[in-house]
């Protein structure tokens, strides 16, 4: 039973482990991306075939319930994708594919044992294990941009990760239990922040350390650097994945330890509420000045964290609402992960033939490379939230999820930053759009790129135009344990 | 009575060399105040009663990660200055100590529930290693869990270093 | 008589020795000892709080195993980071950082 539980998890290391040795076996790389995909799209059936059962595990560690599996098909969904869109950059990567393929397999792995565990050691260290693998891949490109991005990745993810491991010992001291039914049973006692002031220190230090890898201001410096430096694919990957992964911890471990205590979640309902408002105000405004679309990006991701993390306050604010909520963060992620991927696949085709990430490079792009326009054009359309795009549903639903919990005045921030980010993703589509272009000489892109966009962009689309068919879905997502 | 001096004197050696890691300029002597740093800390796990602990501390912290500490010092030539202050010499240092000062005030307001003490310590590997590996009441999950992320080092520490 | 309270405070010392040297220093190793003295403090806490809180069950000290774990694992990846550095800048700043410099 424990081995089916673990299917998707353990599937993804074995394949792993697999690639490195096929790595020695093979003299055709293109192989090892196949596998690969294999490997993911089995973790994806594995989650599948688990769709509808509840399982504890492990010393109540493991838990395995539809919030959990959600989590594993869309990373794994996500790595599918960033795989496809590897294959033009790959013979960058100087003979190391296999290490390149099997770090992202681990990194999806440590995402997938995030989503599904209720213990703060298990979330540490898988966690840990994601990040790592993250920090390594930052660096995979071995020139100068990519080894800063990696080392500078590295050393304020340890730094951050030192301060969530602080309170995860704080919260450990003060109900002394690392379960988060433990956590809760000893919350459940206190009636007010006098009771025990070192938890709320804890929390606090859970937050800063958890909002680094969401990248949520102030713990956002990150994440320009790295965007920039790292490959693009892994950048993909880290605005997408790697985000939606602390979204899964924090809502379920925010939920399940301390979101039942009225006086203690509404605290933290209106911090993430004030970061919430701080952070999208932040990552919109400074997106506008940015001359370099990777930069750019990463400050859009920035303003999307912020989106999010409305999703958060909203549960935090007022328990009953946490159904919806939930629902709402879980199709933004799927939403912003479907149509980001979209843009970034789209850019590393563009990026390739030009070699530059420059906005400015872009101009007249339609006439080079009609197709990948049309996609970019499509995705930074979802971005800003306009129909008939996932993005547009996914915004109105998530506010209309903070609206039922009182939080007009966010909303409303929510919206004027969506007007302001209107400005500068569509500035992008009218360069390409309306720009001279600088040379006449057409794009090529390979073909699983063009399958890898293709797929992003018709998934955004039917987000859009179908949203109910996984709204369903996303509705019917609860906790095992609550 | 002992065991309050040797908190005391092993705190003392503890926050000194840490103090002395970011506040001097030689990168070396930076190096080998660390260790001393490291070695007071696993006394303390031994007045805590964490015999093992203590032990794989000096294994893994003055072993391991201060000898690679050491190597990369080796990359730098000046290692007598080398470890200049940033622009945040100031700003961090005010930073820092309102932190701690805030740490401490929530630490010194916080009813602490402390279990009974009167339990008689043991010597803790074996409970350990059963607390770890069992299935129903243990940590096997993290543990196996640290395998991959190991694995995953490894390959990155191979990946980055190697030359093709 | 020492007690809990001693053992935390002393971690919440280390814990900002370790921070303020992460923020105000450019060496990249320095930086990360700085990282290593925060895991430390971190472990202070957790051995403190299983010797006092749960002292039956150790959980504090299984988990100051697992940080131990990562601390060494975030080390060796850092070092070949470091040195891959080294290897495209041959200077003699290795890794020099400015982590608060965007």
């Amino acid at each position: 039973m424990i081995w089916a539980l673990l299917g998707p998890e353990l599937l993804l290391a074995i394949f792993a482990l697999a690639v490195i040795l096929l790595d020695l076996a093979v003299k055709q790389k293109g192989v090892l991306a196949v596998f690969s995909i294999v490997g993911l799209l089995g973790s994806i059936g594995a989650s599948l075939a688990l769709w509808g059962t509840n399982g504890i595990a492990l010393n109540n560690m493991l838990v395995i319930d539809k919030y959990a599996l959600f989590f594993d098909v869309l990373f794994a969904a996500a790595a599918i994708l960033v795989i496809l869109a590897s294959t033009d950059y790959v013979e960058k990567l100087k003979g190391f594919q296999g290490e390149y393929y099997a770090l992202i397999l681990l990194a999806t792995t440590g995402m997938m044992f995030m989503a599904s565990t209720r213990e703060l050691v298990s979330i540490y260290i898988s966690l840990e294990l994601t990040s790592i693998s993250l920090y390594i891949l930052a660096g995979f490109l071995k020139d100068a941009k990519s080894t800063e991005a990696g080392l500078k990745y590295l050393l304020l993810g340890s730094v951050s990760s030192a301060v969530l491991v602080y309170g995860m010992a704080l919260v450990f001291g003060t109900t002394g239990g690392t379960h988060l039914g433990v956590i809760w049973n000893a919350v459940k006692g206190l009636n007010g922040i006098a009771d025990n002031p070192t938890l709320i220190m804890g929390i606090v230090f859970l937050v800063a350390g958890f909002g680094f890898k969401i990248a949520t201001v102030p713990f956002q410096m990150w994440v320009p650097d790295v965007y920039e430096g790292a490959p693009t694919p892994v950048t993909a990957y880290l605005s997408v994945a790697s985000k939606a992964a602390g979204f899964a911890v924090i809502l379920r471990v925010f939920f399940e330890a301390f979101g039942r205590a009225p006086w203690l979640s509404q605290s933290w309902g209106m911090l993430f509420a004030i970061l919430a408002a701080i952070t999208m105000t932040v990552g919109n405004v400074v997106a506008i000045n940015q001359t370099n679309i990777k930069r750019l990006l990463a400050y859009s991701s920035i303003a999307h964290a912020g989106y999010i993390m409305m999703g958060l306050a909203a549960v935090g604010l007022m328990e009953s609402q946490l159904a919806l909520a939930r629902s709402g963060i879980l199709f933004y992620l799927a939403g912003y992960g479907l149509t980001n991927l979209g843009a970034f696949i789209a850019i590393i085709a563009i990026s390739n033939n030009t070699g530059s990430d420059l906005i400015d490079d872009y101009k007249g792009m339609v006439r080079r490379a009609p197709v990948l326009s049309l996609g970019l054009a499509f995705t930074l359309i979802s971005l800003t939230g306009l129909p008939p795009t996932a993005g547009f549903v996914a915004k109105i639903y998530l506010f209309n999820a903070a609206l039922q919990s009182g939080l007009l005045w966010l909303v409303i921030v929510g919206v004027l930053n969506s007007v302001i980010s209107a400005y500068y993703y569509l500035r992008v589509v009218k360069t390409m759009y309306l720009g001279e272009p600088a040379s006449t000489e057409r794009l090529s892109s390979s073909g699983p790129l063009r399958v890898a966009l293709t797929a992003s962009c018709f998934g955004v689309l039917f987000l859009g135009v179908l949203p109910n068919t996984v709204i369903q879905v996303t509705e019917a997502i609860k906790f095992l344990v609550s | 009575m002992g065991l309050a001096i040797s908190f005391w004197l092993l705190a003392a050696a503890a926050v000194g060399s840490a103090l002395a890691v970011v506040l001097l300029r030689n990168v070396f002597r930076a190096a080998l105040l660390l260790i001393s740093c490291f070695f007071a800390i696993a006394g303390l796990f031994v007045t805590l009663g964490a015999d093992f602990l203590a032990m794989v501390q000096v294994l893994v912290y003055v072993g391991a990660i201060a000898v690679l500490l050491l190597l990369a010092i080796m990359l730098t030539r000046e290692a007598a200055t080398g470890s200049p202050f940033s622009r945040w010499r100031i700003g961090g240092a005010i930073a820092s100590v309102a932190l701690l000062a805030a740490m401490i005030a929530v630490f010194r307001a916080t009813p602490w529930k402390v279990a009974d003490q009167s339990v008689v310590l043991k010597p803790t590997t074996a409970e350990l290693g059963a607390r770890l590996l069992t299935p129903e009441s243990g940590f096997v999950l993290p543990f196996e869990i640290a395998s991959v992320l190991l694995l995953a080092a490894v390959l990155g520490a191979i990946v980055l270093v190697k030359e093709k | 008589m020492v007690g809990l309270q001693h053992y935390i405070i002393l971690s919440a010392v280390l814990f900002c020795i370790g921070l303020y040297g992460a923020l105000a220093k450019r060496n990249a190793v320095i930086i990360l000892m700085s990282i290593e003295i925060m895991l430390n403090a971190a472990n202070v806490a957790l051995v403190a709080f299983s010797r006092y809180v749960t002292p039956q069950l150790l959980t504090g000290q299984i988990f100051a195993v697992f940080v131990m774990t990562v601390a060494a694992a975030e080390v060796a990846v850092g070092l070949a980071i470091i040195i891959a550095l080294y290897r495209q800048k041959e200077k003699v700043d290795v890794g020099e950082v400015d982590l608060m410099k965007w």
